[in-house]
């Protein structure tokens, strides 16, 4: 059909302009040269070459670099295993809302993500956790999304990592967007990579990522510019998130040393970090926080028990001098009236090796569990539930134990 | 579903098999139109319902404009139409803007409103496929195109999944056509289908998400006051990702398209080498720049009526180009900022009518286009206009209280990936990827297709969102 516009009407073109290097392949032509007329059918020619050949060539080629790359990181130490991701945690998270609505139910960061073995719980408890504490990440968001899910009617073990509990640092934060965003796509993507990909391949981890290899190679110093090391990986874990130390930060010292120079960053003040009243409005905030969460919890009922797992060596040290018990373990579990374990009031949870200070050896893990489990049922979550329901600080039936060294 | 996801491979898979089985013709494109709703309600099922009331509501309109036979009956399916479309778009893309705006401009009145939130969830693509269908209707009643001969090939060419959610946006002419035959893909096709999505997906899976966005990020994103350097690499990292991000979009899909023996224009065609701003959408997003022109800016006037209603014409289609790209004012600023220069130009050629620049004012007339598009990207990249006017003012070293940001991992590979986009685009200016392929050796093509496929495995991408998949 013609058109009812002259197709003169070139106007926000600029033909004049000369076209260095024009040649024989020049261009073809696209809407932007055909205004105001029906487009037509565009061309989309072939290179003329062999592509069979090249296809082949190509996929012989990437077959080899590819077992060169998983080759690398097999020789590193690495195994295939699931990724830990956020998706990976939607997946948990979306167990409370499928039936699971009364399950115990760990939030937290590292520590009792990585301490915490939910095979050792499950064996002494009759039931598995669900295991939703995520490294760098305050658990005050994930809980104030459990107080106002109806769904949920289970008790909660809050894991409290004094540097990030109370400074609300919540490195994984979005994953809770992501629980609540993931399209059918996702859902699918993440089930497929867990059971193709993660299985396969050992290069398939975030610490092994082209960019985060390149960023942590020795750049030059940028004047005025520190370049922090980030945190390696530390971790391995199981389909629905049952973590544990990687063993490589057990056994090579070399690593271990590495695991060990990201933490003592933290130990010396930045020059970007907020002023000290700022850190000490940040901390109430996070307390206060975390009392209005767990008064609505106790509202509905739902045990809420705080956990303070191990750490030790220099870790320990800038704790202590930076988050003084006093003014936030002790400041937490008075503002929200609730129940609490710190490991220095209980000798069976001291004494485990910590390789980088902060989280202790799967053997140890274990140990730690069963230990934990033991005082969470004997003082705090009785087998009868009902009557330890809505323990508190103040109604704690047993006083914990003086602190030990 | 994105293309760089797992899910994706499969369901491409699955998709390329179903299309080569020994079937009847209507059979594959019926195949074809369910997975590409697959495609599409793989984010948000309810939301495939917005998609056939666009499909629905213009071939109707169309049928109408066929059978109408007075003008005035013409013009009201035509306004049924744009209406219908934009309305949509006005609903969904731009509902919790206008509520923003209106509640502004009665508390500037000394009115006190304050609306309910709107909490409208955009659906992916809107802007993309209710451009397209509006095409249709349109083409038909300027008695560009006729309609469609049948409603399967007609919800094909808005719901085709290469182009749905991201254009390249398609107009009636270049798609309905190709279904008229049966199609497949040859051996050649194929593989060459696969090598474009390979370079897409390594722009958008590498370059784009793996290396320039945190870098922008870094800038954009943070409280940080950004010095001369931060500010500058913060946003030529934007100008890079924002171009790797759409154009390997655009790119896989012209791959996927072609994989099933379609062809789909370009849609990209090297803008950092442009010298001048219509020479800068002559390249960028040529499909959304030709559709502006020919559906908005020629309606309004165009050229015909002098200066004053060209260059009034000009503005109100950047502005509203803006617009399209999203609910924001900083949008708009960055449509107003291109109609702005576009107006310049038009004024300097016409007073320069006899000037020709030489070898090096050609080059160094493109890099001041260059230098001056990453100016409006700051508009299009910050979140608001405090946010533009600090990085503005760190890239003219105005911000004297400014402390590094980036470190010199980000400052070398933004550097360097930079530096290459830009001479790729200066040596590609006057070539297609295709002329350049045709003369290569084919060990350098095989070695590069591998070496592009193992970064994007290696990148191990989180299957991020493409940036414009939220216009």
């Amino acid at each position: 059909m013609p058109s009812s516009i002259s197709s003169s009407e070139a106007v926000l073109e600029l033909r004049d302009l000369p076209d260095a290097g024009e040649d024989a392949h020049a261009p073809r032509e696209t809407a932007s040269d055909r205004p105001g007329v029906a487009q037509p059918v565009p061309q989309r020619p072939v290179p003329p070459q062999p592509w069979n050949r090249i296809a082949l060539g190509a996929l012989a080629l990437f077959a080899l670099l590819l077992g060169g790359w998983e080759a690398y990181w097999r020789a590193f130490g690495a195994t295939p295993g699931t990724r830990n991701t956020e998706k990976l945690w939607a997946n948990q998270r979306r167990r409370i809302d499928a039936g699971e609505g009364g399950a115990t139910v760990l939030v937290g960061a590292s520590r009792v993500y990585f301490d915490v073995q939910l095979d050792v719980w499950q064996k002494l408890a009759g039931e598995r956790p669900i295991q939703l504490a995520f490294e760098g990440t305050s658990p005050l968001g994930f809980l104030e999304d459990l107080a106002a899910d109806p769904n949920f009617h289970g008790r909660v073990l809050v894991g409290v990592a004094p540097q990030v509990f109370f400074t609300g640092f919540a490195y994984r934060g979005h994953a809770l967007k992501t629980f609540q965003k993931e399209s059918p796509s996702q859902r699918f993507g993440q089930w497929l990579s867990m059971n193709t990909v993660e299985r396969t391949f050992a290069f398939y981890d975030p610490d092994f990522a082209l960019a985060t290899v390149l960023k942590r190679q020795p750049w030059p110093e940028r004047p005025g510019k520190h370049a922090f090391l980030d945190v390696r990986k530390l971790s391995v874990s199981e389909p629905d998130r049952a973590t544990h130390l990687w063993s490589k930060v057990e056994t090579d010292l070399d690593y271990r040393e590495v695991t060990r120079a990201v933490w003592r960053q933290e130990f010396v003040p930045d020059p970007d970090d907020p002023p000290p009243e700022k850190m000490l409005e940040k901390r109430r905030e996070q307390i206060a926080r975390a009392a209005k969460i767990v008064a609505t919890l106790r509202e509905r009922h739902i045990p809420v028990l705080f956990v303070r797992p191990p750490s030790g060596g220099p870790f320990l040290e800038y704790e202590d001098r930076a988050f003084p018990r006093a003014e936030t373990w002790d400041a937490l579990l008075a503002a929200t009236g609730a129940p609490g374990i710190h490991f220095q009031d209980y000798p069976e949870l001291q004494g485990g090796e910590l390789p980088e200070w902060s989280h202790l050896t799967h053997a140890d893990a274990e140990k730690f569990t069963a230990a934990l489990y033991t005082i969470v049922a004997r003082d705090f979550w009785k087998k009868d539930g009902a009557a330890a329901a809505t323990a508190t600080a103040t109604d704690t039936p047993a006083a914990p134990p003086p602190t030990a060294p | 579903m994105v293309f760089n996801s797992l899910t994706f491979v499969v369901f491409f898979a699955c998709v390329l098999v179903l299309h080569n089985l020994p079937l009847g013709w209507t059979t594959r494109k019926i195949n074809l139109l369910l997975a590409s709703y697959l495609f599409y309600a793989a984010w948000n099922p309810p939301f495939v319902i917005l998609l056939w009331i666009s499909t629905v509501v213009d071939w109707y309109a169309a049928q109408g404009l066929v059978k109408a036979q007075r003008q005035s009956v013409r013009h009201a399916w035509m306004v049924l139409s744009v209406v219908a479309n934009l309305g949509m778009l006005a609903y969904f893309k731009y509902g919790g803007f206008l509520l923003d705006n209106f509640a502004a401009l009665l508390h500037a009145a000394g009115i006190a409103y304050q609306p309910a939130a709107a909490d409208i969830v955009l659906p992916v693509g809107i802007s993309f496929y209710t451009f397209a269908t509006m095409s249709y209707t349109l083409d038909v009643y300027l008695r560009r195109a006729k309609p469609a001969d049948n409603l399967l090939d007609y919800a094909l060419f808005v719901t085709f999944f290469p182009h749905l959610v991201a254009g390249p946006i398609m107009r009636p002419t270049e798609l309905v056509p190709q279904f008229a035959e049966p199609r497949r893909a040859s051996a050649d096709q194929l593989r060459f289908g696969l090598a474009l999505m390979t370079l897409g997906l390594f722009n958008k899976v590498v370059l784009a998400d793996s290396f320039l966005a945190a870098a922008a990020e870094k800038v954009y994103d943070s409280d940080k006051v950004p010095g001369l350097l931060d500010a500058w690499a913060g946003t030529l990292a934007f100008s890079g990702q924002i171009f790797c991000d759409f154009a390997g979009y655009s790119t896989t899909a012209i791959g996927a398209a072609l994989c099933l023996g379609f062809a789909m224009p370009d849609n990209f065609r090297f803008p950092y080498a442009a010298v001048g701003f219509s020479d800068f959408w002559r390249r960028w997003h040529i499909t959304l720049s030709s559709w502006l022109r020919d559906y908005l800016y020629i309606p309004l006037g165009g050229n015909r009526h002098g200066p004053r209603r060209t260059y009034a014409a000009l503005l109100a289609t950047m502005l509203l180009g803006g617009l399209w790209h999203g609910a924001n004012w900083t949008f708009v600023a960055w449509g107003g900022l291109h109609g702005v220069y576009l107006a310049a130009e038009r004024a300097a050629k016409a007073r320069f009518a006899d000037y020709r620049p030489g070898p090096l004012a050609f080059a160094a007339l493109g890099l001041l286009t260059y230098a001056l598009i990453n100016l409006t990207w700051v508009f299009f990249r910050a979140k608001d206009f405090g946010k533009a006017w600090t990085v503005l003012n760190g890239m003219a070293g105005l911000n004297a209280e400014a402390k590094p940001i980036l470190t010199t991992f980000y400052l070398v590979s933004v550097g360097v990936i930079i530096g290459c986009i830009v001479a790729t685009h200066w040596w590609m200016r006057a070539r297609t990827l295709e002329s350049v392929v045709a003369r290569a050796h084919p060990a350098a093509i095989a070695s590069v297709w591998a070496l592009l496929a193992f970064a994007i495995v290696i990148a191990q991408g989180s299957g991020n969102a493409f940036i414009y998949f939220q216009f």
